[in-house]
């Protein structure tokens, strides 16, 4: 199977209607502000959910809710600015840049984490991964989905190879085993749902000390 | 008589004179749907109720955002509900931004990128008219649940699979109607 590179198409389109989780849309956002193409079609959706809105049966609102709204709204001008950055991480693309990041942990030799302070979905977070020119990480399988979108370097699976702005999903079928072949280290944002099994027994004995 | 330009004309009213009575108008119109919409996704009245509110609100603060250029009312006012609706469904009751959507923000690399104009809301609509019912069903409903997960799609009484092929087998037809090649994104 070729591997698309950007998200599923049920993904997408999750993300354009607001229905997917948040660590996995921070993961997406991400994707598509380095895919601008793909970001027009995602706006574009937006004109179903127009659609949706415009043809849903109305559900009538409280008796006073318009008078309560009327006093609700504001007389002075607004401050439509973009958020100020939330990190110091200048290369990280727009929708990353509204989060506070954890510090580096080190997770393997050229190997490591930092959070990203994104709301957490259950079990599902969203980490900063940085592995070193010609590493590979243990070889694992999740325990549920993954997905990871390459801020730069490239790192190669069986897959093929994934540069910047390139997305994957890997769900509980996949043993992953991902190789970084640039010559920088590869920065992924990666939304990770429930623990990641390491695979053999040298995994099995990393495992506690990985926490991921 | 168009009843959408209407609604262009009394946000664009709202903008420059906040204009109360406009924004009266669009509330009796857009209110009731904001509602109905967060119900369907799972929201009980009150929250929705209170949903409703905060987005016509915000439609209120960022009027002179809208650009009828790009983008109908009702689909202006969609996306500001997708980007408050996520984080309304959380539950953790933290505030913290999530990704947001800014219709018009995106510049497109080459003409025929740009997909967010009046003309190809009009193609989309009509595109999603050719399409079977059962693909136009799997997409409306991803509008209120996420169907990306194995426990919600149970609610359609339909396997996982089925949904997300469903899915697939709808968008890619989407993108044929409109042109756009699956893959070829970047």
């Amino acid at each position: 199977m070729t591997a698309l590179r950007q998200p599923s198409e049920e993904r997408l389109l999750a993300y354009a209607a607001g229905t997917l989780n948040l660590p996995e849309s921070v993961v997406v956002a991400a994707h598509l502000a380095m895919r601008p193409r793909a970001a027009s079609w995602v706006n574009g959706l937006q004109s179903v959910g127009g659609e949706v809105l415009e043809t849903i049966d109305p559900a009538p609102v409280a008796d006073d809710l318009l008078a309560r709204t009327l006093a609700r709204l504001s007389t002075s001008p607004e401050d439509l600015a973009p958020p100020e950055p939330a990190n110091d991480m200048t290369g990280l693309p727009e929708p990353l840049r509204r989060y506070a990041l954890g510090p580096w942990r080190r997770i393997g030799p050229d190997m490591r984490v930092r959070d990203v302070l994104a709301p957490r979905h259950g079990d599902c977070r969203v980490i900063l991964l940085s592995i070193g020119p010609g590493r590979t990480t243990p070889v694992h399988t999740h325990a549920g989905v993954e997905l990871t979108c390459v801020l730069s370097g490239a790192y190669e699976t069986d897959e093929g190879v994934f540069g910047p702005g390139d997305f994957e999903e890997a769900d509980g079928e996949v043993h992953h085993r991902p190789r970084t072949v640039s010559a920088e280290p590869c920065l992924c944002v990666v939304a990770l749902d429930g623990q990641i099994r390491l695979d053999g027994w040298i995994g099995r004995l990393l495992q506690p000390f990985v926490r991921l | 008589m168009n009843g959408e330009t209407d609604h262009d004309r009394l946000i664009q009213a709202v903008a420059r004179t906040r204009d109360r009575e406009a924004f009266a108008a669009l509330f009796d119109h857009f209110a009731p749907r904001l509602k109905a919409y967060l119900m369907r996704s799972g929201a009980p009245p009150a929250a929705a109720d209170d949903f409703a509110q905060d987005a016509m609100l915000t439609v209120w603060r960022k009027a002179e955002l809208f650009d009828p250029a790009r983008a109908r009312a009702a689909t202006w006012i969609f996306t500001i509900a997708r980007n408050r609706r996520i984080d309304v469904m959380r539950r953790d009751g933290r505030v913290l931004p999530a990704p947001e959507l800014n219709l018009g923000e995106i510049e497109p690399e080459r003409p025929d990128d740009l997909f967010q104009t009046r003309e190809d809301e009009t193609r989309v609509r009509s595109a999603l008219r050719n399409l079977k019912p059962d693909q136009i069903e799997v997409i409306q409903l991803a509008f209120f649940q996420d169907l990306t997960h194995a426990e919600v799609a149970q609610s359609l009484a339909l396997p996982l699979g089925t949904v997300k092929s469903r899915i697939r087998n709808a968008m890619i037809k989407l993108r044929s109607l409109l042109d756009q090649p699956v893959g070829e994104h970047s």
